[in-house]
């Protein structure tokens, strides 16, 4: 699903944002990309995206690799992601399940079943009831729900969430990060960035720790 | 195809939400809009009416001929009947000064009463000639070279003035089309680029998500279309009862003019106005797209 083989990235204003990254994911995996702020996590996450490239070495993202200006494949890998995001990325003035909706208008899901599968995410993050209240009257946890929702809605194949749990509280933390886990299937990988290594459960199978752009471990 | 028929509903949602975001903006265009397309009707109208006259004057291509009033009955039915023999006339009648009374009474209607006025019939008895169109010269001259003719009156230099105004009217009504598309596209554009900045985070969302170009540019698209083609539609309902004002104004002192029916002009220019109104809102929504994907 992901591999990456002496990947860098630095970006144009000389900051070397990652160095010589080998990583591999396969479809089913959970993995934690941990490390300090500033240590090249959300950058990972981006290249995974196709928001940045590679400046060197080979990174394939469902078995191709991807450059600047390549559109159509690149929009076309998007869809097939979960990108849960910091900010959420919510659009204001809509409710919560327009939002979710929204991330499904695109992909070819029947019109019959885009409301169903908005409805029934909207349930399992348990926020059912806020289905019509505008995002902006959600608070910071609710709005992280529904980023989480939007995704679950789409069925991705891989689900990419840069600091799901920034800015909440350790119960609300432990809830999101526990939804994340249970998004992981047979064909799903999941790939969570977080600075809270004390929220990670024990007994996760796949850890990867960021510094100063260089993965310094990765425990199986 | 289909994913824009199921989404059609959250494109009208959307453009509305666009419109509303800067509602004031969009109505100043809206009305503005409505304005000049009604400018537009009104000039068309004058065009197509001017148009429509000339047509029917030509259609009625005859001529007057006055003969002494003194000649007899008999002299009179010669006259008329040397006269049909020549190349070009179809028809030649003989019209009394009470038939020609009479016809002024019908086509004055309430006004005739304007004809009270006078102490003694004012007209003179005439030999009306139903030409060919295409033989006026010819048959002029031998008209006016029969005895007994004093004097042929023909309707040339009518038809020769309102060709003049219809040909300044045609001028006015190209510059305004100019002056309209230009106008329109300007607007549109502006406003659909406006719409994008104020939206940008959300394309952004949307980009990030793999929404494709079309789907993101969709909802503008349809803003301009809705704001141009609504525009439209407001100046031809204004348009028709203007006319219809205009119309009576003008059918009822002058009933001789030859006026086209109301229904059918009406029909013609709002159906004109209201695709032309779109197919400029389309164009400057593309417009302002493009611009906008290119600054980005």
């Amino acid at each position: 699903m992901i591999a990456a083989k002496n990947v860098s990235l630095q970006y144009p204003d000389g900051t070397v944002a990652l160095k010589n990254i080998n990583l591999s994911v396969k479809p089913g995996e959970l993995v934690y990309i941990t490390g300090p702020s500033g240590s090249g996590k959300t950058s990972l996450l981006k290249l995974l995206m196709a928001m940045e490239f590679p400046t060197t070495g080979t990174l394939e993202i469902m078995g191709r690799s991807y450059g600047k200006g390549q559109t159509g494949p690149i929009r076309q890998l998007r869809r097939m992601l979960g990108p849960v995001f910091q900010d959420f990325k919510l659009i204001k003035g809509r409710t919560a399940l327009e939002n979710i909706m929204l991330g499904m208008r695109f992909l070819d899901i029947p019109a019959s079943e885009m409301k169903k599968n908005a409805t029934e995410a909207l349930a399992r993050v348990g926020l059912k009831k806020k289905a019509n209240t505008p995002v902006e009257n959600l608070s910071w946890g609710e709005c992280q729900r529904i980023s989480i929702a939007r995704v679950l809605a789409r069925k991705p194949l891989l689900i990419l969430a840069d600091e799901p749990t920034g800015n909440l509280d350790r119960e609300n933390a432990l809830n999101i990060l526990e939804l994340l886990v249970g998004c992981k299937d047979e064909q799903t990988a999941v790939l969570i960035t977080t600075h809270a290594t004390h929220l990670i459960p024990a007994n996760q199978n796949r850890i990867i720790r960021l510094k100063e752009g260089v993965m310094e471990e990765a425990e199986a | 195809m289909k994913q824009l028929l199921h989404n059609l509903g959250y494109f009208f949602h959307e453009a509305g939400i666009i419109i509303r975001m800067n509602l004031l903006s969009h109505l100043t265009s809206f009305f503005s809009m409505a304005l000049i397309f009604l400018i537009l009707a009104m000039v068309l109208a004058g065009w197509w009416a001017g148009n429509y006259v000339i047509a029917a004057i030509k259609n009625e291509a005859e001529i007057s001929a006055y003969y002494a009033e003194d000649m007899s009955r008999d002299a009179v039915l010669r006259l008329a009947e040397e006269l049909q023999k020549i190349a070009g006339v179809k028809e030649v009648l003989l019209v009394s000064a009470e038939d020609a009374y009479k016809r002024m009474e019908e086509m004055l209607g309430k006004e005739a009463r304007v004809l009270t006025y006078f102490d003694d019939n004012p007209f003179s008895p005439i030999l009306e000639i139903k030409i060919d169109l295409a033989a006026m010269e010819q048959v002029l001259q031998s008209v006016q070279q029969t005895d007994g003719i004093e004097y042929v009156r023909d309707n040339r230099e009518v038809l020769d003035r309102l060709r003049q105004l219809a040909g300044a009217v045609r001028f006015l009504g190209y510059l305004i089309i100019t002056a309209v598309g230009i106008s329109t596209l300007v607007i549109i554009s502006h406003l659909i680029r406006t719409g994008i900045e104020n939206n940008r985070e959300q394309i952004n969302t949307l980009l990030l998500l793999g929404a494709p170009d079309s789907f993101i540019a969709f909802p503008f698209l349809l803003t301009g279309l809705l704001l141009s083609a609504g525009g439209g539609i407001l100046a031809a309902v204004l348009a028709g009862y203007a006319l219809r004002y205009l119309f009576a104004r003008v059918g009822e002192p002058l009933p001789f003019l030859p006026l086209p029916p109301l229904g059918g002009l009406v029909l013609k220019l709002a159906v004109f106005i209201i695709l032309l109104s779109a197919l400029l809102g389309l164009a400057g929504s593309l417009s302002g797209l493009h611009t906008a994907k290119s600054r980005s």
